[in-house]
C-alpha cells in the first residue's frame, strides 16, 4: 500500500499543472467548490491516479470525494 | 440549501446560455412539411441537423402505414405492455426486428433513451461491474446508475485503456458488461468494434453495442457497425433506436448469443411505462423494410456525407472525425460556436448548437447531420451556408467576438 502522503502529494501534482496554475494547494481543499473543478475534470483526475498507480476506482463513489485528502484516503486503500 | 435553489441554478445557467446571443437551447421548428426542410423562425431552412439519416420521416409507405394505424387503433394503447399495451403490431415489430437482426429475441421499448435504461439496470445489478467509454451516452450512465453496479470508465475509443482496466478488475471479468457505442453522436467518430470484441472476450467479460446511430446506415442491410465488419455474432448485446434511421419514435434491446425476452418481467422502464402509439409501430414496421431495402438511400447518404466533409474542410474547418453522417466542425469557443449557428440558420441552414457542457471533452460544436433525402442542390446550400460562418469567422474573427464577446 501506497503512503497517504505519496497518494496527496500526486494529486496536488496533477491539480497544479490543470487547475491550480503551477500553485500546490492544501489537502483539504474542495476540488469542485475551491479549485473549479467540473465533475468531468474529477474523473479526468481519478483516471490519471488510477494511472499511475494501477487501481481501478469505481465512479459511484464519486459523489463521496469532496478533498483531496478524501480521494488521496480513497485511492490509498485500493492500492 | 433550499431545495429551490436548483432551480435558481439553472436559471442562471440558461441566461448564460442566453448571453451567446441565440436560442441555444433548441430552435423551435415550426413546420416541417419534408424530411429536409422546414420552417424557424419564419424562415425557411435545410434541416441538417435531425438525424433523419435515411430520410424515411415522409416516406409515403411509411406515412400511410401511420396513417391507416390510427384509424384502425386509436391514438394510443394507454396502457404499458404488460397489460394491456402489447397490441398485434409490437409483436409482430419484436419478430421481424429479431428477424432481421438475426437475433434470438428483441424487445421494443417507447424510446432508446428507455431500451438503454431499461436494459443495462436490468443485465447489471449489485456486486456485478460495468466499464464504459468515456463519451456514452446520457442513457448510458443513467442505465448504470439506476443498476447498483460498481461503475468504471475507459478512455473514449480506446480499446488499449479497456484492456487495461478490465486487466485489474481480474476475475471479476464475468461479472462485467462493457459498453460501448458504434457510432458516437456529437463527434460522428466511429468506434474501432473489432478491437473491442477482441479484448472484451480475451477478458471474459461481455459485451453491449449501443448500435443508435449506425443502425440502418452501415452494414450491406444496414443492421450497423457489426454487420459492416463481419462480427454481429461476437456481439453479446445489442440496443438500438427507431428514432434515427427509422424516422419515428422508440427503442430495441435485442442478442444473439442470448435470449433476453424473459428479461420483459424484469425491465421496469419496459414494464411501467406506457406502450409506443400503434401509429409509431406501423411507419416504423414499414420504415425496417426500407432499410432492408434501403441500399441505394445509403448510397446517396454516403455521398453526401463525402461532399459536405469535402466542402467544410477546404472551408478550413476543424472536424472531428473521418466522413458519417454526423459531422461536427470543432469551434474555437462558445461565442463563436453560437456565432456561426446563427448565421447558418441565416443562411437558412439549421445545424445543432453544443455547447459545454453537452459536448465531449468541453467542446464547442457545430453539429450538423446529413440524410439520404437531402438533394446535391440543398448539399451545396448547406455547404454555401458554412461559407459564410467562415468569412465572418475566419476571415473577420475580430468583428465577431465584437458582436458576441
Amino acid at each position: 500500500m501506497i503512503s497517504y502522503d505519496e497518494c496527496v502529494s500526486e494529486i496536488q501534482t496533477l491539480l497544479a499543472q490543470s487547475h491550480a496554475g503551477g500553485s500546490i494547494v492544501p489537502p483539504e481543499s474542495d476540488l469542485i467548490d475551491e479549485l473549479g473543478l467540473a465533475s468531468l475534470d474529477v474523473m479526468e483526475l481519478i483516471e490519471a491516479l488510477e494511472d499511475r498507480f494501477d487501481v481501478a476506482f469505481p465512479i459511484n463513489e464519486l459523489g463521496d470525494v469532496r478533498t483531496i485528502a478524501d480521494l488521496a484516503k480513497r485511492i490509498q486503500t485500493l492500492t | 440549501m433550499s431545495l429551490l435553489q436548483k432551480l435558481d441554478a439553472a436559471r442562471d445557467f440558461q441566461d448564460q446560455l442566453g448571453q451567446l446571443g441565440v436560442n441555444a437551447i433548441g430552435a423551435t421548428i415550426d413546420v416541417t412539411g419534408s424530411a429536409t426542410e422546414g420552417k424557424i423562425e419564419g424562415k425557411r431552412v435545410i434541416l441538417a441537423g435531425t438525424n433523419n439519416y435515411l430520410g424515411l420521416t415522409f416516406d409515403p409507405a411509411c406515412i400511410e402505414a401511420a396513417a391507416q394505424a390510427v384509424r384502425t387503433h386509436g391514438t394510443g394503447t394507454t396502457g404499458s405492455r404488460l397489460a394491456n399495451g402489447t397490441y398485434a403490431g409490437h409483436a409482430a415489430l419484436e419478430r421481424e426486428l429479431s428477424v432481421f437482426l438475426g437475433t434470438r429475441s428483441a424487445i421494443a421499448f417507447t424510446t432508446g433513451y428507455v431500451a438503454n435504461v431499461g436494459a443495462i439496470s436490468t443485465l447489471a445489478g449489485p456486486g456485478d461491474v460495468i466499464m464504459l467509454d468515456a463519451d456514452s451516452h446520457a442513457s448510458i450512465y443513467e442505465g448504470a446508475k439506476l443498476s447498483g453496479a460498481e461503475i468504471y470508465r475507459f478512455r473514449h475509443n480506446d480499446p488499449a485503456d479497456l484492456d487495461k482496466r478490465l486487466r485489474r478488475l481480474g476475475d471479476r471479468c464475468a461479472r462485467t458488461l462493457v459498453i460501448v457505442e458504434s457510432l458516437y453522436s456529437m463527434l460522428g467518430d466511429v468506434a474501432p468494434l473489432d478491437q473491442f470484441c477482441e479484448v472484451v472476450k480475451r477478458h471474459g467479460a461481455f459485451l453491449l453495442l449501443d448500435d443508435a446511430h449506425s443502425f440502418g446506415i452501415m452494414g450491406e442491410t444496414g443492421r450497423g457497425l457489426a454487420e459492416a465488419l463481419g462480427i454481429e455474432d461476437e456481439i453479446d448485446f445489442v440496443t438500438g433506436t427507431f428514432s434515427k434511421s427509422l424516422g419515428s419514435v422508440g427503442g430495441f434491446f435485442a442478442s444473439r448469443k442470448h435470449d433476453v425476452a424473459p428479461l420483459r418481467s424484469q425491465i421496469r422502464a419496459y414494464m411501467f411505462t406506457a406502450s409506443s402509439t400503434p401509429s409509431v409501430i406501423a411507419s416504423t414496421r414499414a420504415a425496417l423494410k426500407r432499410v432492408a431495402q434501403g441500399q441505394a438511400l445509403r448510397s446517396q447518404l454516403w455521398r453526401n456525407c463525402q461532399r459536405v466533409h469535402e466542402g467544410l474542410t477546404s472551408l478550413g474547418f476543424k472536424l472531428g472525425a473521418a466522413p458519417s453522417p454526423v459531422i461536427a466542425s470543432l469551434m474555437d469557443s462558445p461565442e463563436h460556436a453560437a456565432t456561426a449557428w446563427q448565421v447558418l440558420l441565416d443562411a437558412g441552414v439549421y445545424v445543432n448548437l453544443v455547447v459545454p457542457p453537452g459536448a465531449p471533452k468541453n467542446l464547442s460544436l457545430l453539429r450538423c447531420s446529413l440524410s439520404a433525402a437531402h438533394t446535391d442542390e440543398q448539399v451545396e446550400q448547406i455547404i454555401e451556408g458554412y461559407a459564410a460562418v467562415a468569412q465572418r469567422l475566419f476571415d473577420q474573427p475580430r468583428a465577431a467576438a465584437t458582436a458576441y464577446g
